[in-house]
Protein backbone atom coordinates (compact mmCIF):
# COMPACT_ATOMS: atom_id res chain seq x y z
CA UNK A 1 0.00 0.00 0.00
CA UNK A 2 1.71 3.59 -1.20
CA UNK A 3 2.59 5.54 1.98
CA UNK A 4 2.45 2.22 4.14
CA UNK A 5 5.79 0.43 5.25
CA UNK A 6 6.21 -3.05 4.53
CA UNK A 7 6.78 -3.78 8.39
CA UNK A 8 3.48 -1.94 9.06
CA UNK A 9 2.00 -4.15 6.05
CA UNK A 10 2.75 -7.04 7.50
CA UNK A 11 1.89 -6.21 11.05
CA UNK A 12 -1.80 -5.58 9.53
CA UNK A 13 -1.58 -8.89 7.58
CA UNK A 14 -1.04 -10.49 10.41
CA UNK A 15 -3.31 -9.22 13.07
CA UNK A 16 -5.86 -9.34 9.84
CA UNK A 17 -5.53 -12.93 9.90
CA UNK A 18 -5.07 -13.59 13.99
CA UNK A 19 -8.53 -11.93 14.71
CA UNK A 20 -9.87 -13.67 11.41
CA UNK A 21 -9.20 -16.68 12.66
CA UNK A 22 -10.07 -16.25 16.82
CA UNK A 23 -13.94 -14.55 15.16
CA UNK A 24 -13.87 -18.12 13.09
CA UNK A 25 -12.60 -19.87 15.92
CA UNK A 26 -15.29 -18.11 18.24
CA UNK A 27 -18.34 -18.42 16.01
CA UNK A 28 -17.52 -22.17 15.48
CA UNK A 29 -17.80 -23.03 19.30
CA UNK A 30 -21.23 -20.96 19.39
CA UNK A 31 -22.91 -21.66 16.37
CA UNK A 32 -23.73 -25.45 15.89
CA UNK A 33 -25.26 -24.39 12.13
CA UNK A 34 -22.17 -22.32 11.46
CA UNK A 35 -20.24 -25.02 12.62
CA UNK A 36 -21.42 -27.73 10.77
CA UNK A 37 -21.49 -25.06 7.46
CA UNK A 38 -17.34 -24.43 7.77
CA UNK A 39 -16.94 -28.16 8.38
CA UNK A 40 -18.78 -28.88 5.17
CA UNK A 41 -16.71 -26.17 3.52
CA UNK A 42 -13.93 -27.16 5.15
CA UNK A 43 -14.37 -30.89 4.07
CA UNK A 44 -15.04 -29.57 0.23
CA UNK A 45 -12.11 -27.48 0.11
CA UNK A 46 -9.81 -30.21 1.55
CA UNK A 47 -11.12 -32.61 -1.11
CA UNK A 48 -10.69 -29.74 -3.86
CA UNK A 49 -7.13 -29.95 -3.12
CA UNK A 50 -6.49 -33.69 -2.80
CA UNK A 51 -8.41 -34.46 -5.90
CA UNK A 52 -6.19 -31.55 -7.98
CA UNK A 53 -3.81 -33.08 -6.27
CA UNK A 54 -4.36 -36.59 -7.36
CA UNK A 55 -5.50 -35.46 -10.66
CA UNK A 56 -1.67 -33.70 -11.59
CA UNK A 57 0.12 -36.83 -10.32
CA UNK A 58 -1.94 -39.27 -12.33
CA UNK A 59 -1.09 -36.80 -15.32
CA UNK A 60 2.53 -37.20 -14.48
CA UNK A 61 1.86 -41.36 -13.64
CA UNK A 62 0.04 -41.80 -17.11
CA UNK A 63 2.67 -42.97 -19.58
CA UNK A 64 3.68 -45.58 -16.74
CA UNK A 65 -0.16 -46.41 -17.07
CA UNK A 66 -0.78 -46.53 -20.35
CA UNK A 67 2.20 -49.07 -20.78
CA UNK A 68 1.15 -51.09 -18.04
CA UNK A 69 -2.45 -51.24 -19.88
CA UNK A 70 -1.09 -51.98 -23.33
CA UNK A 71 1.06 -55.27 -21.14
CA UNK A 72 -2.22 -56.01 -19.79
CA UNK A 73 -3.84 -55.92 -22.99
CA UNK A 74 -1.68 -57.73 -24.84
CA UNK A 75 -2.00 -60.39 -22.08
CA UNK A 76 -5.79 -60.57 -22.20
CA UNK A 77 -5.88 -60.87 -25.99
CA UNK A 78 -3.50 -63.58 -26.08
CA UNK A 79 -5.57 -65.64 -23.51
CA UNK A 80 -8.36 -64.71 -25.34
CA UNK A 81 -7.26 -65.96 -28.58
CA UNK A 82 -6.46 -69.03 -26.62
CA UNK A 83 -9.38 -69.55 -25.42
CA UNK A 84 -10.93 -69.08 -28.95
CA UNK A 85 -8.66 -71.56 -30.17
CA UNK A 86 -10.24 -74.25 -28.16
CA UNK A 87 -13.75 -73.21 -28.51
CA UNK A 88 -13.08 -73.63 -32.16
CA UNK A 89 -11.47 -76.82 -31.28
CA UNK A 90 -14.34 -78.29 -28.56
CA UNK A 91 -17.05 -77.03 -31.34
CA UNK A 92 -14.78 -79.17 -34.29
CA UNK A 93 -15.03 -82.46 -32.17
CA UNK A 94 -18.86 -81.91 -31.27
CA UNK A 95 -19.63 -81.46 -34.28
CA UNK A 96 -17.34 -84.36 -35.58
CA UNK A 97 -19.40 -86.89 -38.04
CA UNK A 98 -19.22 -91.01 -37.27
CA UNK A 99 -15.81 -91.90 -35.56
CA UNK A 100 -16.54 -95.79 -34.37
CA UNK A 101 -15.77 -97.19 -38.07
CA UNK A 102 -13.06 -99.23 -38.13
CA UNK A 103 -9.84 -98.95 -39.78
CA UNK A 104 -10.75 -95.28 -40.52
CA UNK A 105 -9.28 -92.13 -38.59
CA UNK A 106 -10.83 -89.05 -38.32
CA UNK A 107 -9.93 -85.55 -37.63
CA UNK A 108 -12.41 -82.41 -37.11
CA UNK A 109 -11.65 -79.44 -39.32
CA UNK A 110 -13.52 -76.05 -39.98
CA UNK A 111 -14.14 -74.83 -43.43
CA UNK A 112 -12.03 -72.08 -44.85
CA UNK A 113 -13.57 -71.81 -47.92
CA UNK A 114 -16.24 -73.11 -49.94
CA UNK A 115 -17.45 -72.80 -53.33
CA UNK A 116 -20.95 -73.59 -53.70
CA UNK A 117 -21.84 -71.38 -57.23
CA UNK A 118 -19.25 -72.70 -59.74
CA UNK A 119 -19.45 -75.58 -61.67
CA UNK A 120 -16.64 -77.24 -60.23
CA UNK A 121 -16.70 -76.17 -56.90
CA UNK A 122 -14.29 -76.80 -53.81
CA UNK A 123 -13.51 -76.48 -50.28
CA UNK A 124 -10.78 -75.48 -48.11
CA UNK A 125 -10.06 -76.71 -44.76
CA UNK A 126 -8.16 -75.40 -41.54
CA UNK A 127 -6.15 -78.62 -41.52
CA UNK A 128 -3.20 -79.62 -43.51
CA UNK A 129 -0.31 -82.32 -43.80
CA UNK A 130 0.98 -81.14 -39.94
CA UNK A 131 -2.07 -81.92 -38.82
CA UNK A 132 -2.06 -85.24 -40.45
CA UNK A 133 -4.32 -84.70 -43.22
CA UNK A 134 -3.42 -86.77 -46.23
CA UNK A 135 -5.17 -86.28 -49.99
CA UNK A 136 -7.70 -88.55 -51.04
CA UNK A 137 -9.29 -88.50 -47.78
CA UNK A 138 -12.88 -88.30 -47.46
CA UNK A 139 -14.37 -85.32 -45.75
CA UNK A 140 -17.93 -85.90 -44.38
CA UNK A 141 -20.21 -83.70 -41.85
CA UNK A 142 -22.63 -84.56 -39.48
CA UNK A 143 -25.00 -84.90 -42.29
CA UNK A 144 -23.26 -86.30 -44.94
CA UNK A 145 -21.26 -86.58 -47.20
CA UNK A 146 -18.96 -83.85 -48.54
CA UNK A 147 -16.25 -84.06 -50.89
CA UNK A 148 -12.46 -85.47 -51.04
CA UNK A 149 -9.75 -84.20 -50.14
CA UNK A 150 -7.02 -83.49 -53.06
CA UNK A 151 -4.14 -81.54 -52.21
CA UNK A 152 -2.83 -80.42 -48.90
CA UNK A 153 -0.53 -77.99 -47.92
CA UNK A 154 1.23 -77.87 -44.30
CA UNK A 155 -2.22 -76.03 -42.90
CA UNK A 156 -4.33 -76.23 -45.29
CA UNK A 157 -6.27 -79.01 -46.89
CA UNK A 158 -8.04 -78.62 -50.91
CA UNK A 159 -10.66 -80.77 -52.03
CA UNK A 160 -13.55 -81.02 -54.18
CA UNK A 161 -17.45 -81.11 -52.52
CA UNK A 162 -20.30 -83.14 -53.92
CA UNK A 163 -21.25 -80.53 -55.97
CA UNK A 164 -18.36 -81.15 -58.49
CA UNK A 165 -18.87 -83.10 -61.45
CA UNK A 166 -15.28 -84.97 -61.28
CA UNK A 167 -16.54 -86.45 -57.86
CA UNK A 168 -18.30 -89.62 -58.40
CA UNK A 169 -18.93 -92.05 -54.94
CA UNK A 170 -20.64 -95.76 -54.73
CA UNK A 171 -23.01 -95.28 -53.38
CA UNK A 172 -26.05 -97.87 -52.36
CA UNK A 173 -29.83 -97.76 -51.66
CA UNK A 174 -31.62 -98.63 -48.52
CA UNK A 175 -31.08 -102.21 -47.60
CA UNK A 176 -30.05 -103.64 -51.52
CA UNK A 177 -26.84 -104.70 -51.92
CA UNK A 178 -26.74 -102.86 -55.20
CA UNK A 179 -24.01 -100.19 -55.42
CA UNK A 180 -24.27 -97.54 -58.25
CA UNK A 181 -22.51 -94.30 -59.07
CA UNK A 182 -23.32 -90.99 -57.49
CA UNK A 183 -22.37 -87.49 -59.29
CA UNK A 184 -23.89 -84.20 -58.73
CA UNK A 185 -26.82 -83.32 -61.51
CA UNK A 186 -24.67 -79.75 -62.13
CA UNK A 187 -27.59 -77.74 -61.81
CA UNK A 188 -29.27 -77.58 -58.18
CA UNK A 189 -26.84 -77.39 -54.73
CA UNK A 190 -28.78 -79.80 -52.84
CA UNK A 191 -29.51 -82.58 -56.01
CA UNK A 192 -27.04 -85.35 -56.88
CA UNK A 193 -27.66 -88.64 -59.86
CA UNK A 194 -27.57 -92.15 -59.04
CA UNK A 195 -26.74 -93.53 -62.44
CA UNK A 196 -26.19 -96.98 -64.11
CA UNK A 197 -28.60 -98.90 -62.41
CA UNK A 198 -30.45 -101.63 -64.05
CA UNK A 199 -33.47 -101.24 -65.85
CA UNK A 200 -35.47 -103.26 -64.14
CA UNK A 201 -34.87 -102.23 -60.41
CA UNK A 202 -37.65 -100.16 -59.04
CA UNK A 203 -36.42 -97.40 -56.57
CA UNK A 204 -38.45 -96.33 -53.94
CA UNK A 205 -38.91 -92.53 -53.35
CA UNK A 206 -38.04 -91.87 -49.98
CA UNK A 207 -35.15 -94.36 -49.66
CA UNK A 208 -31.85 -93.30 -47.61
CA UNK A 209 -28.51 -93.25 -50.16
CA UNK A 210 -25.36 -94.47 -47.92
CA UNK A 211 -21.85 -95.19 -48.77
CA UNK A 212 -20.73 -98.30 -50.18
CA UNK A 213 -17.81 -98.87 -48.13
CA UNK A 214 -16.36 -100.15 -51.40
CA UNK A 215 -14.26 -97.33 -51.88
CA UNK A 216 -10.99 -96.92 -50.35
CA UNK A 217 -11.83 -93.11 -49.39
CA UNK A 218 -15.30 -92.94 -47.09
CA UNK A 219 -16.37 -95.42 -44.33
CA UNK A 220 -19.41 -97.60 -45.42
CA UNK A 221 -23.17 -96.59 -44.45
CA UNK A 222 -22.41 -92.36 -44.45
CA UNK A 223 -25.95 -90.89 -45.18
CA UNK A 224 -25.69 -89.26 -48.36
CA UNK A 225 -29.21 -88.39 -49.29
CA UNK A 226 -32.88 -89.69 -49.90
CA UNK A 227 -34.04 -91.15 -53.56
CA UNK A 228 -36.55 -88.79 -55.61
CA UNK A 229 -37.87 -89.82 -58.99
CA UNK A 230 -36.12 -92.29 -60.64
CA UNK A 231 -36.00 -92.72 -65.20
CA UNK A 232 -34.92 -94.86 -68.19
CA UNK A 233 -32.15 -93.70 -69.62
CA UNK A 234 -31.34 -94.58 -73.35
CA UNK A 235 -33.94 -97.86 -72.14
CA UNK A 236 -30.78 -99.56 -70.83
CA UNK A 237 -29.82 -97.69 -67.20
CA UNK A 238 -31.66 -96.53 -64.65
CA UNK A 239 -31.37 -92.87 -62.75
CA UNK A 240 -32.10 -91.92 -59.77
CA UNK A 241 -32.48 -88.06 -58.43
CA UNK A 242 -30.97 -88.24 -54.89
CA UNK A 243 -31.94 -85.14 -52.66
CA UNK A 244 -28.84 -84.70 -50.56
CA UNK A 245 -28.89 -84.30 -46.45
CA UNK A 246 -25.72 -81.99 -46.54
CA UNK A 247 -26.94 -78.29 -46.97
CA UNK A 248 -23.90 -76.82 -48.36
CA UNK A 249 -24.34 -73.14 -47.55
CA UNK A 250 -25.03 -74.32 -44.27
CA UNK A 251 -21.32 -76.30 -43.73
CA UNK A 252 -18.95 -74.89 -41.27
CA UNK A 253 -17.39 -77.95 -39.19
CA UNK A 254 -16.16 -81.08 -41.37
CA UNK A 255 -14.34 -84.07 -40.42
CA UNK A 256 -11.78 -85.70 -42.42
CA UNK A 257 -11.76 -88.99 -42.31
CA UNK A 258 -8.80 -91.16 -43.54
CA UNK A 259 -8.85 -94.95 -44.56
CA UNK A 260 -5.68 -96.29 -42.76
CA UNK A 261 -5.54 -99.32 -44.87
CA UNK A 262 -5.92 -97.40 -48.15
CA UNK A 263 -1.80 -97.64 -48.48
CA UNK A 264 -2.52 -101.50 -48.67
CA UNK A 265 -5.23 -101.53 -50.67
CA UNK A 266 -3.70 -99.34 -53.17
CA UNK A 267 -0.81 -101.40 -53.50
CA UNK A 268 -2.66 -104.15 -54.03
CA UNK A 269 -4.46 -102.86 -56.35
CA UNK A 270 -1.49 -101.41 -58.41
CA UNK A 271 -0.23 -105.33 -58.08
CA UNK A 272 -3.18 -106.59 -59.57
CA UNK A 273 -2.86 -104.30 -62.67
CA UNK A 274 0.64 -105.40 -63.30
CA UNK A 275 -0.40 -108.82 -63.10
CA UNK A 276 -3.42 -108.96 -65.30
CA UNK B 1 -23.54 16.39 21.22
CA UNK B 2 -20.33 17.03 21.34
CA UNK B 3 -18.47 14.23 22.65
CA UNK B 4 -17.59 12.04 19.28
CA UNK B 5 -16.30 9.12 21.44
CA UNK B 6 -20.33 9.44 23.40
CA UNK B 7 -21.79 9.39 20.23
CA UNK B 8 -19.72 6.57 19.00
CA UNK B 9 -21.05 4.71 22.05
CA UNK B 10 -24.53 5.64 21.75
CA UNK B 11 -24.90 4.65 18.11
CA UNK B 12 -23.38 1.45 18.90
CA UNK B 13 -26.42 0.71 21.37
CA UNK B 14 -28.52 2.00 18.71
CA UNK B 15 -26.88 -0.64 16.19
CA UNK B 16 -27.38 -3.58 18.89
CA UNK B 17 -31.14 -2.32 19.68
CA UNK B 18 -31.93 -2.20 16.32
CA UNK B 19 -30.82 -5.81 15.54
CA UNK B 20 -32.70 -6.66 18.54
CA UNK B 21 -35.90 -5.44 18.49
CA UNK B 22 -36.47 -4.64 14.64
CA UNK B 23 -36.02 -7.30 12.43
CA UNK B 24 -38.84 -6.25 9.44
CA UNK B 25 -38.10 -8.98 7.16
CA UNK B 26 -35.39 -11.60 6.68
CA UNK B 27 -34.24 -9.90 3.19
CA UNK B 28 -33.36 -6.43 4.70
CA UNK B 29 -30.41 -6.61 7.18
CA UNK B 30 -29.41 -3.00 8.84
CA UNK B 31 -25.97 -2.00 9.12
CA UNK B 32 -24.45 1.00 10.46
CA UNK B 33 -21.21 0.01 12.31
CA UNK B 34 -18.97 -0.15 9.09
CA UNK B 35 -20.11 3.43 9.00
CA UNK B 36 -19.19 4.06 12.59
CA UNK B 37 -15.77 2.83 11.71
CA UNK B 38 -15.18 4.94 8.67
CA UNK B 39 -15.84 8.06 10.85
CA UNK B 40 -12.89 7.35 13.28
CA UNK B 41 -10.54 9.42 12.36
CA UNK B 42 -8.53 8.79 9.73
CA UNK B 43 -5.21 8.84 11.02
CA UNK B 44 -5.60 6.10 13.44
CA UNK B 45 -3.88 2.94 12.16
CA UNK B 46 -5.35 0.14 10.95
CA UNK B 47 -4.31 -2.65 13.35
CA UNK B 48 -6.15 -0.26 15.90
CA UNK B 49 -9.13 -0.26 14.38
CA UNK B 50 -8.96 -4.04 13.53
CA UNK B 51 -9.17 -4.51 17.26
CA UNK B 52 -11.33 -2.12 17.79
CA UNK B 53 -13.95 -3.49 15.12
CA UNK B 54 -13.13 -7.22 16.69
CA UNK B 55 -14.28 -6.01 20.27
CA UNK B 56 -17.00 -4.12 18.85
CA UNK B 57 -17.97 -7.19 16.64
CA UNK B 58 -17.77 -9.57 19.95
CA UNK B 59 -19.70 -7.11 22.31
CA UNK B 60 -22.19 -6.72 19.77
CA UNK B 61 -23.18 -10.50 19.31
CA UNK B 62 -22.78 -10.70 23.34
CA UNK B 63 -25.46 -8.30 23.50
CA UNK B 64 -27.73 -9.32 19.92
CA UNK B 65 -27.96 -13.22 18.51
CA UNK B 66 -25.25 -14.79 20.61
CA UNK B 67 -23.23 -16.05 17.70
CA UNK B 68 -20.18 -15.18 18.60
CA UNK B 69 -17.70 -13.90 15.88
CA UNK B 70 -19.88 -13.50 13.64
CA UNK B 71 -19.74 -9.73 13.84
CA UNK B 72 -16.46 -9.62 14.19
CA UNK B 73 -15.53 -12.08 10.90
CA UNK B 74 -17.08 -9.23 9.28
CA UNK B 75 -16.49 -6.01 10.82
CA UNK B 76 -12.51 -6.79 10.71
CA UNK B 77 -12.63 -6.92 7.29
CA UNK B 78 -13.68 -2.88 6.59
CA UNK B 79 -11.20 -1.84 9.43
CA UNK B 80 -8.78 -3.57 7.29
CA UNK B 81 -10.25 -1.85 4.19
CA UNK B 82 -10.73 1.39 5.96
CA UNK B 83 -8.03 3.28 4.87
CA UNK B 84 -7.59 1.48 1.28
CA UNK B 85 -11.31 3.02 0.75
CA UNK B 86 -10.75 6.68 2.11
CA UNK B 87 -7.70 6.54 -0.05
CA UNK B 88 -9.12 5.15 -3.22
CA UNK B 89 -12.45 7.37 -2.64
CA UNK B 90 -11.39 10.94 -1.15
CA UNK B 91 -7.96 10.93 -3.14
CA UNK B 92 -4.17 10.09 -1.84
CA UNK B 93 -4.16 14.12 -0.70
CA UNK B 94 -6.70 13.46 1.68
CA UNK B 95 -3.83 12.18 4.31
CA UNK B 96 -1.33 14.44 2.45
CA UNK B 97 -3.46 17.02 3.82
CA UNK B 98 -4.06 15.58 7.17
CA UNK B 99 -7.36 16.32 6.69
CA UNK B 100 -10.45 14.78 8.47
CA UNK B 101 -13.42 13.07 7.77
CA UNK B 102 -16.01 15.56 6.91
CA UNK B 103 -19.68 16.03 4.54
CA UNK B 104 -18.88 19.53 3.71
CA UNK B 105 -15.04 19.03 2.92
CA UNK B 106 -15.09 15.98 0.87
CA UNK B 107 -18.66 15.64 -0.30
CA UNK B 108 -22.39 13.53 0.79
CA UNK B 109 -21.41 11.70 -2.84
CA UNK B 110 -17.53 10.56 -1.89
CA UNK B 111 -19.16 9.72 1.21
CA UNK B 112 -22.19 7.38 -0.23
CA UNK B 113 -19.31 5.62 -2.16
CA UNK B 114 -17.75 5.15 0.67
CA UNK B 115 -20.20 3.67 2.50
CA UNK B 116 -21.11 1.64 0.05
CA UNK B 117 -17.58 0.31 -0.30
CA UNK B 118 -17.25 -0.74 3.29
CA UNK B 119 -21.17 -2.05 3.74
CA UNK B 120 -20.76 -3.96 0.96
CA UNK B 121 -17.11 -5.38 2.40
CA UNK B 122 -18.81 -6.11 5.81
CA UNK B 123 -21.81 -7.64 4.42
CA UNK B 124 -20.13 -9.95 1.69
CA UNK B 125 -19.02 -11.54 4.79
CA UNK B 126 -21.72 -11.14 6.83
CA UNK B 127 -24.57 -12.72 4.86
CA UNK B 128 -23.08 -15.79 3.34
CA UNK B 129 -21.86 -16.95 7.01
CA UNK B 130 -25.24 -15.75 8.27
CA UNK B 131 -27.19 -17.88 6.10
CA UNK B 132 -24.39 -21.02 6.61
CA UNK B 133 -25.69 -22.77 3.16
CA UNK B 134 -28.98 -22.74 3.89
CA UNK B 135 -30.84 -20.26 1.50
CA UNK B 136 -30.31 -19.94 -2.13
CA UNK B 137 -27.52 -17.80 -4.18
CA UNK B 138 -31.02 -16.37 -5.01
CA UNK B 139 -31.59 -15.08 -1.74
CA UNK B 140 -28.45 -14.25 -0.64
CA UNK B 141 -28.01 -11.83 -3.53
CA UNK B 142 -31.46 -10.21 -3.17
CA UNK B 143 -30.61 -9.54 0.71
CA UNK B 144 -27.29 -8.52 -0.10
CA UNK B 145 -28.50 -5.81 -2.54
CA UNK B 146 -31.21 -4.86 -0.23
CA UNK B 147 -29.57 -4.88 2.68
CA UNK B 148 -27.03 -2.74 0.87
CA UNK B 149 -29.46 -0.05 0.12
CA UNK B 150 -31.21 -0.19 3.35
CA UNK B 151 -27.56 0.27 5.39
CA UNK B 152 -26.37 3.00 2.96
CA UNK B 153 -28.74 5.34 3.65
CA UNK B 154 -28.75 4.33 7.64
CA UNK B 155 -24.81 4.62 7.53
CA UNK B 156 -25.38 8.30 5.73
CA UNK B 157 -27.35 9.27 8.76
CA UNK B 158 -25.13 7.83 11.31
CA UNK B 159 -22.27 9.20 9.48
CA UNK B 160 -23.64 12.40 9.71
CA UNK B 161 -24.15 12.51 13.19
CA UNK B 162 -21.05 11.34 14.14
CA UNK B 163 -19.25 13.77 12.27
CA UNK B 164 -21.58 16.95 12.94
CA UNK B 165 -18.37 18.27 15.18
CA UNK B 166 -15.36 18.20 12.28
CA UNK B 167 -18.02 19.48 10.19
CA UNK B 168 -18.21 23.05 12.27
CA UNK B 169 -14.81 23.81 11.51
CA UNK B 170 -15.29 23.79 7.83
CA UNK B 171 -18.15 26.04 7.92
Amino acid sequence: MPGQKPSSLLVSAATFILLELAALLLLRSSSTLQNIWMNRASHRTMAFLWGSGETIRSQFQMDEFNRTLQAENARLQERLRAYEAMDAEREELDRMAVRNAANYRYMPATVVKMSRNRSHNYIILNKGSEDGIHPQSGIISDLGVVGIVQAVDKHYSYGLTLMNPQMSIGARIGGSELVAPLTWDGRHSGRAILSNLPPHFSVAPGDTVRTSGFSSIFPPDIPIGITGESRLVDGSTRQVDVELFQDFSRLRYVTVVENLDRAAIMALEAEGEVTR
Amino acid sequence: MRSPALKFILLFIAQTALWNYFNFTPYVFIVFLPAMLLCLPAERGTVRVMILAFILGLIADFLVNGQMGLTSLALVPVAAFRRRVIRIVFGQEFFIRDEALSFHRQGWVKFLWAILLLTGIYLIVYIPVDCAGMYSSGFRTLKFLLSLLASSAVSMAAAFLLLEESDERWK
